[in-house]
């Protein structure tokens, strides 16, 4: 039987219950990141969560939005477009992840250098731990210091503190002009260029060292450059990329493809005794039972 | 050996203070009206000495309060019958990286004497709180503190890469973001010296902009200005800071030495600064500017000189110290809203005020929601302090009940204490707890604050317990409701 529960009462009854019997689960969203580079142990039984999707508020004027934690990342952009707005999450992988595994894997993408990490953008959740609670730390408003912040504990806890359900988000007004060029570099002044456009005072949004075949067949190794602001900052800012070599100016969606070539992000667990002390503490306050996502971070 | 002469072999003998009038300094944080008496205070000179005095309180089970310079404005630092543990010896700038941007600090570092020793490099640290000529970063730290320039840097969060952290229990952990695990970096900021003592930071630097443009905007109504923070963000324009000031802080401000030229005829002020590359940011200016003018905006101040610039944050920064002038005490809250509700939020809050007969005056971070109404009274006037606390209780239930925050940058502490079932529930209240026990499993670490103890459930290993329950047995901590609110009501 699939377990699919439709209402977070429901998925929290079902986990309550499920940790006094010790059965385990894989929490699975949208599906495209199933063994996030460390097999879960077996027997874990899927645990599908795409009854949690959709928008649930958006305000455009606050530039915030709440979603279901299954949302697509391809749904998020879609509708805060329409808005003018967006949101850099902009994983690495592909747009038909979704938002909730985003935050549970912290997975950044090209824009995090510039305009935030997934622990920047998040501002509250949802989510129901091991132990069948449900607990919505942070809020839906751009700064919040009101309590411990479990927002960031749950980021990057690869679902094995809770399940994630709804998810609050930061969202940024989109550049009046926004362009993306590419330069052919070999690897060493890819890795020196992109150095010194990220120390500009005209940064760029996004700058990427990239492998040969990225656009078409005939694509050289180089640096993926965006440029955003206004106008005259645009104008500075391409001035300074094409001093690197022969740029062109290649379509928005090279991000896409780009995002999809970069390696997954795989769960590390901490590099000293001291702190693994405290992470297996803080897995035993939130999964007692080891149900969620067992083998993954110790 | 008592503590106090154990405290005196590690730190010496000028530096534990057991006399009660030597020990009044540290009976308040920067939030008047709140008043705890710590049993002793410690001061330790270097991070050994200050872990040799963790491990001996812990010991020794001897509950205890970390504390930076005391600026904090939620009575967080307050030590009430417990060990204050004062930081304010450490201030070595231990390095600073101007190639990675980032430095090494001690927590007792004041927040601007980073920024000073990174100018020479072009740089300074970003999050810069109202207090900053006096705060500590380790305060900052513990506080996640926010201020002004948040609106476009960000928060103190989004700024500490690392830290090395001494557990209550006495084992140090180096915190770093970069690390595996889960983000404990991230959980220990903000966690208000409940979860450790940082004896060191790593924080990043940010270059310093090219070139900065203050513009000061005087509306004729609160709503005017009010809807114009909604109108620049929205228009794509991120200032690197945007506050407003209504027009009772505006009298305040410019009847004080602290005076700015602000018009005080205005109903509201906004400060508007946007920074970055000189190119490009005329453009930013003159936006600015047209969307203050089509809101209805009386007078568009620019200021490019950076005297003219100081003068007018320097109204804006000092604007809780002027205060001072109206009255000898003063409720500081610091909740957030959406940006959206502002208008709304701020005509129901001058409802409040009028209706209980109170004087609220609002500065503010108003592009981040990020309200700060301030009532001054006289906390010797008993009925004026209860009408205060009613005014103060309503105010923050219409910012929740709008979908904002009881605290955006100062921290629970004591103040908020009474509000956080408000806004959390009592599962999400005990999953915190919960966090904590982590780091602070005896719960020593600046007891009784930022989550009301009621909801924190009892998980003792076995043997503990002297009752005979089952390991796994979990009890409500019996404090009855009222007695925990009473615990968090400023002395009046």
């Amino acid at each position: 039987m699939t377990l699919r529960p439709s209402t977070v009462t429901e998925l929290a009854a079902l986990v309550a219950e499920s940790a006094a019997r010790h059965r385990t689960f894989r929490l699975v969203g949208c599906g495209t990141w199933l063994d996030g580079g460390a097999p879960v142990a077996t027997g874990a039984e899927p645990l599908h969560l795409d009854a949690f999707s959709g928008v649930l508020e958006y305000e455009p004027g606050d530039l915030t939005i709440t979603v279901g934690a299954t949302t697509t990342i391809a749904e998020l952009d879609a509708v805060t477009v329409a808005h003018n707005q967006w949101c850099p999450l902009s994983p690495w992988g592909g747009d038909d992840g979704s938002v909730g595994a985003t935050i549970a894997t912290a997975t950044p993408g090209p824009f995090a250098h510039a305009l935030g990490l997934p622990r920047d953008l998040i501002l509250g959740l949802e989510c129901v731990d091991g132990t069948g609670k449900v607990l919505r730390p942070g809020g839906k408003v751009v700064k919040n210091v009101a309590g411990f912040d479990l927002v960031r504990l749950m980021t990057g806890s690869w679902g094995t503190l809770a399940a994630i359900t709804s998810v609050s988000l930061r969202l940024r007004a989109r550049p009046a002009v926004d362009e993306t060029w590419h330069v052919p570099l070999d690897d060493g002044a890819a890795a020196r260029a992109q150095d010194t456009l990220r120390r500009s005072i005209t940064p760029p949004i996004a700058c990427e060292v990239t492998t040969a075949g990225l656009l078409d067949t005939a694509t050289q190794a180089g640096l993926l450059v965006r440029i955003a602001g206004n106008a005259a900052v645009v104008a500075a800012a391409r001035a300074e990329v094409a001093a690197f070599g022969d740029a062109r100016r290649v379509d928005p969606s090279s991000w896409t493809e780009w995002r999809a070539r970069k390696a997954r992000r795989v769960p590390r667990i901490p590099s000293s005794p001291e702190v693994r002390a405290l992470n297996d503490g803080v897995r035993r306050a939130f999964d007692p039972a080891h149900i969620l996502n067992p083998g993954i971070m110790g | 050996m008592f503590l106090a002469d154990s405290l005196r072999a590690i730190v010496g003998d000028t530096h534990v203070l057991e006399r009660a009038a030597e020990l009044l300094v540290y009976e308040s944080d920067g939030l008047p009206g709140y008043h705890r008496t710590p049993s002793l205070a410690v001061f330790p000179a270097s991070a050994d000495e200050a872990l040799a005095v963790v491990r001996e309180l812990a010991r020794q089970g001897v509950p205890f309060v970390p504390r930076g310079a005391g600026t904090g404005l939620s009575g967080g630092a307050l030590a009430d019958g417990a060990v204050l543990l004062g930081l304010q010896r450490l201030k070595r700038i231990i390095d600073i990286d101007p190639v990675r941007r980032v430095a090494r600090v001690e927590p007792g570092v004041v927040n601007v004497s980073l920024t000073r020793a990174a100018t020479r490099h072009g740089l300074h640290y970003a999050p810069d709180p109202s207090s900053q000529t006096a705060c500590t970063l380790g305060g900052n730290l513990a506080e996640n503190a926010g201020g002004p320039h948040c609106l476009k840097y960000g928060v103190t969060l989004n700024h500490v890469v690392a830290a090395k952290v001494a557990l209550p229990g006495g084992s140090v952990v180096e915190l770093d973001a970069d690390d595996g695990g889960y983000d404990l970096i991230g959980a220990f900021v903000g966690s208000e010296g409940c979860f450790g003592v940082a004896l060191e930071l790593t924080v990043k630097l940010t270059p310093n902009p090219e070139r900065i443009v203050t513009l000061l905007a005087d509306f004729s109504s609160i709503d005017a200005a009010a809807q114009t923070v909604s109108a620049i963000i929205a228009a794509g324009i991120l200032p690197a800071a945007l506050e407003m000031m209504d027009q009772a802080t505006v009298g305040a401000v410019e009847a004080s030495i602290y005076a700015a030229g602000y018009p005080t005829d205005a109903a509201a002020v906004l400060l508007v600064e946007v920074d970055g590359a000189a190119v490009g940011l005329d453009e930013d200016v003159q936006g600015v500017d047209r969307i203050c003018r089509a809101h209805g905006a009386r007078e568009v101040r620019i200021a490019t000189e950076p005297a003219a610039r100081a003068r007018l944050w320097q109204g804006r920064k000092k604007a809780f110290g002027a205060m001072g002038r109206i009255a000898p005490h003063l409720v500081v809250q610091d909740a957030v809203v959406p940006r959206t509700k502002l208008p709304s939020l701020l005509a129901r809050i001058a409802a409040i005020g009028a209706a209980n007969g109170v004087r609220v005056c609002n500065v503010f971070h108003a592009g981040d929601g990020n309200l700060h109404p301030n009532i001054p009274y006289n906390a010797n006037d008993g009925n004026e302090s209860a009408r205060v606390h009613v005014a103060m209780r309503q105010i923050m239930q219409a910012c929740i009940d709008a979908g904002g925050t009881i605290t955006g940058e100062h921290g629970v502490g004591l103040d908020k204490l009474p509000y956080m079932d408000a806004l959390f529930t009592p599962d999400t209240l005990d999953g915190m707890c919960r966090l904590r026990d982590v780091f602070d499993p005896d719960r020593r670490a600046n007891p009784g604050k930022v989550v009301p103890i009621r909801y924190c459930r009892e998980r003792r290993p076995k043997g503990l317990m002297g009752d005979g329950r089952r390991e796994t047995g979990e009890v409500t901590t019996a404090t009855p409701g009222a007695a925990a609110l009473g615990a968090a009501e400023p002395d009046a």
